[in-house]
Formats: C-alpha cells, structure tokens, sequence
C-alpha cells in the first residue's frame, strides 16, 4: 500500500515535475504508472522511495511515512531503478550478499533464495562475474534480485520491462502476478500500454506531474465513452496543449 | 579543425568545474576556498622569498637566469607527472570515449580536443609555480612590458611539450597492454614495474652523483667561464626548458625572439608528433576499455557460501566500501596504493645518499634523548597526521559514488551507520602508512619500545581526527557529478582541505612541544587528550549533524 498526498515537487522553482499529486496504490494490486517521457514518473518514484524530498505533501508505504519513519519505510519495498548501472565492480554475488546483509536477511534463508531467484531469471552462470561484464539486461536482473532478496511487501519498479529479454520479461511479469495475487502491492512505471493493459489491474496515468486519470481499463473507457483504441485515447489524454 | 573545436566546447562544458557552486552552498564553497588560500599563500609567500633571496645571490656571479630555467624544468617534470593522470583519465577512462568512438571523428579530432582539455587542466597547475616565478623575476631584474608579455607567451607553450611526452609514454602504454584478460590488473601491475624502474634508476643515479667532488669541481669551471652557465645544467631536468629561460632573460633582443621561436618550433613538432603517433596508438589503446572479464561458469558451494555468509550491516557496507576501493583503478592509485607507496617512496632519498648512515646515527643519538624525545614524539605524530591527510580515502568517501549516492537513500541503514562505515577504509588504510613509516624508523634508527608505544598510542588519535575532518569536508561539498572516477578524486578540492589542516596541526604540534619543552610521555599525553577531546567533538558533529547533511545531498 502506497499512498500520496499533495505531493509536489521542482526542480527549478518553476517548472513543476510532480504537481499536487494525490495517489493510492492499494494492497493485493498492480498498478502500472503511465505517461509520456518527461510526465514525472521517475521523480515521483523517487521521492516515494526517500531519494528525492518532495518541495510538499506526504508519501506512507503501508502506513509508515518515508520522513519520519524512514528506516521502517525503506524495509517495507524492494525498489528497481531505470538505470542499472550500478555497483559495476562487484562481482552479481557480492552485490546481491551486500543486500540481503543490509537488509538482514537470514542466514538459513539467503542462499535458497539467491538460487531461486538466479534460477528463475537465467542467472545462475553470472554470479560470479563482476557486473561490469553484464548486458544492460543482465544488470537489471541483477538489480531485480537485489530488490526481492529480502522478500519486500511493496515493490516499486521504475521501466523494469525495458531492456529485458522475452523470457526474463515474462518471468517478471509472472512474478509481479504472484506477489499482487497474494495479497501485496507492485507499482510499476511503463511507457508501453500494451504491458499496462495486459498486466495491470489499475493505471495511473501521468502528464506534466499531474495525475489525469486513475482506475482500470474499464472505468478509463467508461469515463471517457469513447471506443477508439486505448493508444488514441492515451495520445488524446497527453496531448500537449 | 572546426570538429576538434566543437568537440573541446562539449567537452569543457559536460566537465564540472573543480567545485561547483549550488544554491545555498556558496559560503562553503567560498570557506573552503579561504581554508586552502590561507594554506597556499604562506608557501606561495615563502617561494617568492626563497626566489628574490637566489636572485639577489646568483645576480653576483652573473648565474641569475638559472632560477628561470630550474623553475621552468621543475614544473615541466610535475605537469609531466601530473599529465600521465589526467592523460589516462581524460582520454582513456572518460565515460565520453564510448560515445565518441562510434561517431565519425578521425583520431585527430577526439585526440585535439582531449589534449586541449587535459592542457587547460595543467594550465591550472602551471599558474601556481609559473606565476611567481616569472612576477618575482621580472620584478627584481626590473623588466620592462615586453618580459610580461613575454612571459604569458611562454607560460602557455611551457605545459604543452611535458603533455605531449605524457601523452605518448601513456598512448603506448595503453596500445601494448591492451591485452584481452584481466587488462585491469595487468595495466595496475606494469603501471607499477614502470614507477619502480624509474624510481630504481633515479635512487641509482642519485647514488652515483651524490658526494662525488667531480660533480662539484664541473659545476664551479661552469659558473667561472660562462654567464649564465649555470642554466644549462639545470634546465638538464628537462628537454626545451632552457628555450623558455632563454627567451625570457635580456627579453625584447633578436636573439630572445629567436629562442622563443624555436620554443615554439619545439611544442609544435611535439603536437604534430603527438597527432601523429597517436593516429596509430589511440584507437587501439583504447577500445575495450569497458570489457571486463566474465567467466560464465557456476559458482561451486563452497565458495558460494563463504560468499552470502551473513554480515552485519556496517561491516557488509565497510566491506564494500572496500572493495570498491581495490577494484577501481582510479581509486586504487589514489587511495588504496598510495597510502602504501608514499611510505615506501619516501625511503628513496635516505637510501639513494651515501652519507646517510652517518646522518642517521646522528639523529639517533639525539632523538632519544630528554626534551628532543619529547620534540621526537611530537615530529612523529606530524607525520603520522600528514601521511593520513595525503591519503584522499575518507575525504572522498562521498564523492567516490558518484551517480550512484542515491542508493544509500534507499537502504534501511541509519545514515550514521553508513557515515560510520565510510570512515572504515580510510582508519585502516591511513593505520596501514603509520604502520610502515614506523617499521621504516625502526628499521633505521633502532626505536626504544617506549618511543614506539607512545609513537603509536599518541597517533591513532591523529589518524582517526584527520578521518572525522575528510568526511565532514566531503558531506559539505561533495562533487558527485563526474565522467571519469579519476574526477572524484584530482579534480576535486576536497582532498586540500585536510592537507592544509594537517600540516597546520602537525606544525602547531611540534612548536608546541618545542616551546614547552615537555618530556616524551608528556608530550604524548598532551597530543592523546587533545586530540581525543577535538575527536569527541568531531564524532559528534558526525553522528548528530552528519545524518542531516547526508540528507540533503541530492545526486
Ligand atoms: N535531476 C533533475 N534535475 C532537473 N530536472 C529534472 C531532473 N530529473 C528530472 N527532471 C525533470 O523533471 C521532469 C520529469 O522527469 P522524470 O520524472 O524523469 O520523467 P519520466 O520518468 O516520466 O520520464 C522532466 O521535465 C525532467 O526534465
Ligand atoms: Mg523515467
């Protein structure tokens, strides 16, 4: 569960990225963030995730406000970012240990995890390898396992679908699946509304830091009564003025 | 040349100035700066000194134009120095390299604008030597303009030759070792060979000359026969610097003009051979140089469960933090080696001289001895102090992450715990150089175990001050914005800050305890209570003030 309230924030005083952005990400959900590059995704991922401080307006994560409760806050998600290039001299292994140990992860627990998780996203050969020597997809499987080590309740993933190969692709999305049918929230940002109509039981769909719609498919078709495809209703709803 | 322009302006423009002035942090910007100013003009003071005080003692026997020519020489042979790094950091390990590569750009274009950029960059280290070499000379020999004008011509040309050298040992270097496996490591291990041969060569050649009267006896028929015959020993140091002296000394005559020109000739053919040869040499030297080695195989059990064998969390960040700091060649010369190399490098000139038993029993009969024990003790703890300041671990703790300091946003670790661990690798590495320095005094002088009790207990304080001072210099004003890692560290202020503090500290100490004339053990005691009280202040402003600074930093 993810919640705003009022959230604003600039980056220059003038232009607003995030504006007066008000958002419920309930439980049990996958709620795919939408909107055109530059719409304020990124930025408000990261101030959901205590990277960047919003100018206004709270952000809780299952009730523990990311501020004042910060330490509980950033144990409640696993969070991806859209760029993976990071920890590039640590070898796949060391990055993922650093995690589960910062995160404190059981020991009886960690290595059967580490397994499944490499298993599962085709990994089991790179562990050993520094991250310098991964493919860019290779390294946001790796950020993805860095993320889930820890069996966070709320994921918060920023483009995870982007650069990653049909089969590592499907696993996640699978993934993401299983942890909102089992009572847990996944929010996601895409720009690709084929993945957001196919997955997603909720969108939010963002232009210029300002939520222009949030609900299903259904009640976006319905609020607008229109039956032109979902593409020209998107380009219609972030039409630039 | 249009594209070598271009590509010099984009450059220049994605490089981020040494310090960078953001909103609100000006004033600390502009402390720093006092800070360092306040350090560098006392030298800067006392180098025009010694200059005019030379001046006025070789202007007797006619050798004047020596100071030129040993000034250019000596800074030639430092912007040599200092153009090997900014070389390797500039044309090699730059993020912008791999977008260059694929554009189509002739060598000549990317080498132009990588050489004009690297060449501003030691414009800035010239400035510092040149400036008052040149003021102090034309002011005492009463120059007229054309000297001045003069002069700015021949500070832009002298950093141009050094360069071109540098570039080429380094285009080479890169070209022959551009090997497929573990490049990394095989570039880190020749790059030592190199340094060990050349300091191997230079203690052995010191060796020779030093103490021999025929060196002496040469030097004298010099001074006697020739006016300013002295210059053309000294500019020995360095190719083409007797060129710059030359056309500086009796500046305005045809024949000044006519060695100014054949500096010119000389930094233009260096150039022209530069573009040539790195025609052939670049290319090759400097693709792949993101390839890393990956071996593709399972990791077996055993080692896969020593690996995700469960840490603390401070210890698993330390752990990181030094990992990095070995596995990052940038990091590794800066911080890691150095902290072990300049102990050892400072051995060279004590053993390159033959008269140095004699000196070293001397200073052992008396160091020991009352109230110079004490100044010993007290001389110790300086350096110590020092040694910790020129290692660049803790000072750059912050701005080694780079694009990458968001994630200590996100991990549910207090930002005391990762303060704390930051400061980890920089104890150790700074504990690792008193450590050798010690065995290196011991070594030599035949320390009592007293001395290397207090010597020790009375500088783990002074270690762990000048630490606290990096980190807390670093939270203030970290350049997190860079393209190549080698930034974070030389082009970066930050690093001066505790250097000046050290040797202010250290020299405070030792006049201190010369003043008082305190025992050993008093003069440890004192260090241990001060510092320990300035280190309990200092932890703090870590752990209370230090979380909040953290936060506000936004990458
Ligand atoms: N670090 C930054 N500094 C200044 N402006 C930024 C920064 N990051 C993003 N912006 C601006 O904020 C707006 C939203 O960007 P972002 O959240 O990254 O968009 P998205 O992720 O939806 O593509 C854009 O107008 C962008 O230019
Ligand atoms: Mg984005």
């Amino acid at each position: 569960m993810i919640e705003l309230v009022n959230v604003t924030k600039s980056y220059n005083g003038i232009i607003k990225a995030v504006d007066q952005m008000n958002l419920t990400v309930p439980k049990g959900e996958i709620f795919g963030f939408l909107g055109p590059n530059g719409a304020g995704k990124t930025t408000t991922i990261k101030m959901i995730t205590g990277i960047t401080r919003p100018d206004h307006g709270e952000i809780t994560i299952n009730g523990k406000n990311i501020r004042s409760e910060a330490l509980e806050a950033k144990r409640q998600f696993g969070y991806v970012p859209d760029s993976p290039d990071l920890f590039l001299r640590l070898k796949g292994l060391e990055y993922v240990s650093f995690m589960a140990d910062i995160y404190e992860v059981p020991q009886e627990v960690r290595g059967k995890r580490i397994l499944q998780l490499a298993d599962r996203f085709d990994m089991k050969n790179a562990l050993g390898d520094p991250i310098q020597s991964y493919s860019h997809g290779m390294r946001q499987k790796i950020m993805i396992m860095g993320a889930l080590i820890h069996q966070p309740e709320v994921w918060i993933l920023d483009e995870p679908l982007t650069g990653l190969d049909p089969k590592s692709s499907f696993t996640l999305k699978e993934m993401m699946r299983e942890h909102a049918d089992s009572g847990r929230s996944v929010f996601f940002s895409t720009h690709v509304l084929e993945v957001a109509e196919k997955l997603c039981d909720r969108v939010g769909i963002i232009n210029k830091g300002k939520i222009l719609f949030s609900g299903t498919f259904a009640e976006l078709r319905e609020h607008f009564q229109s039956d032109v495809s979902l593409e020209s209703l998107f380009l219609e709803l972030t039409k630039h003025e | 040349m249009n594209k070598v322009l271009i590509l010099t302006k984009m450059m220049m423009k994605n490089a981020e100035p040494a310090w960078r002035v953001e909103k609100g942090s000006g004033w600390k910007t502009a402390l720093l700066l006092i800070v360092i100013a306040l350090g560098v003009l006392p030298m800067i003071g006392s180098a025009v000194l010694v200059i005019s005080e030379l001046y006025d003692g070789l202007a007797l026997i006619g050798q004047q134009g020596a100071i030129l020519g040993f000034g250019v020489a000596m800074t030639s042979l430092v912007i040599f120095l200092f153009g090997i790094l900014y070389v390797l950091s500039v044309f090699y390990y730059s993020k912008d390299v791999e977008h260059l590569l694929p554009m189509p750009l002739a060598p000549g274009h990317i080498l132009g604008a990588k050489f004009t950029l690297a060449l501003v960059y030691e414009y800035y280290t010239a400035v510092v030597f040149l400036g008052p070499l040149f003021i102090t000379f034309g002011v005492k020999s009463g120059a007229g303009i054309m000297y001045y004008l003069l002069a700015i011509l021949v500070f832009l040309v002298v950093p141009v030759l050094p360069l071109v050298l540098a570039a080429l040992v380094v285009m080479l270097f890169m070209r022959f070792t551009n090997v497929k496996k573990y490049k990394e490591r095989f570039r880190i291990i020749g790059g030592l060979i190199g340094i060990g041969i050349v300091v191997g060569f230079q203690a052995l050649f010191q060796r020779q000359s030093s103490g021999s009267e025929f060196g002496m006896e040469q030097i004298q028929q010099m001074l006697l026969t020739q006016e300013n015959g002295l210059l053309g020993f000294v500019t020995q140091l360095f190719p083409g610097s007797n060129l710059a002296a030359l056309a500086l000394i009796d500046s305005g005559t045809w024949g000044s003009l006519g060695y100014l020109f054949a500096f010119l000739f000389v930094a233009i053919t260096g150039i022209a051979a530069f573009l040539y040869a790195g025609a052939y040499l670049y290319f090759s030297g400097v693709m792949g140089m993101s390839e890393s080695v990956a071996k593709r195989k399972e990791i077996v059990d055993t080692a896969f469960a020593k690996l995700v064998q469960k840490r603390p969390a401070m210890l698993a960040y330390a752990l990181k933090e030094w990992r990095m700091l070995w596995r990052t060649p940038a990091f590794l010369m800066n911080c890691t080696l150095s902290s072990i190399l300049i102990p050892i490098l400072m051995l060279i000139p004590l053993l390159s001289r033959r008269d140095s038993g004699e000196m070293i029993s001397f200073i052992q009969t008396v160091m020991q001895k009352g109230s110079v024990a004490g100044m010993s003790i007290a001389i110790a703890f300086a350096a110590f102090l020092i040694m910790g300041a020129m290692n660049s671990t803790s000072v750059t703790a912050i701005s080694r992450e780079g694009q990458g300091f968001f994630t200590n946003k996100l991990l549910p670790m207090p930002y005391r715990d990762i303060l704390l661990a930051k400061l980890f690798p920089g104890l150790v590495l700074s504990a690792v150089s008193m450590l050798l320095l010690l065995a290196e005094a011991v070594w030599f002088l035949q320390l009592s175990p007293g001395f290397i009790i207090l010597a020790i207990v009375s500088g783990i304080p002074g270690l762990i001050f000048i630490n606290m001072v990096g980190i807390l210099v670093d939270l203030q004003l970290p350049k997190l914005r860079w393209s190549s890692e080698q930034e974070a560290i030389k082009q970066n202020l930050n690093p001066l800050f505790p250097l000046v503090l050290g040797l202010m500290a250290g020299g405070l100490v030792v006049l201190a305890s010369f003043s008082l004339g305190t025992s050993m053990l008093g003069t440890a005691l004192g260090i241990i209570v001060l510092f320990t009280l300035i280190n309990i202040f200092l932890y703090r402003l870590v752990v209370t003030k230090g979380p909040g600074w953290l936060e506000q930093i936004e990458g």
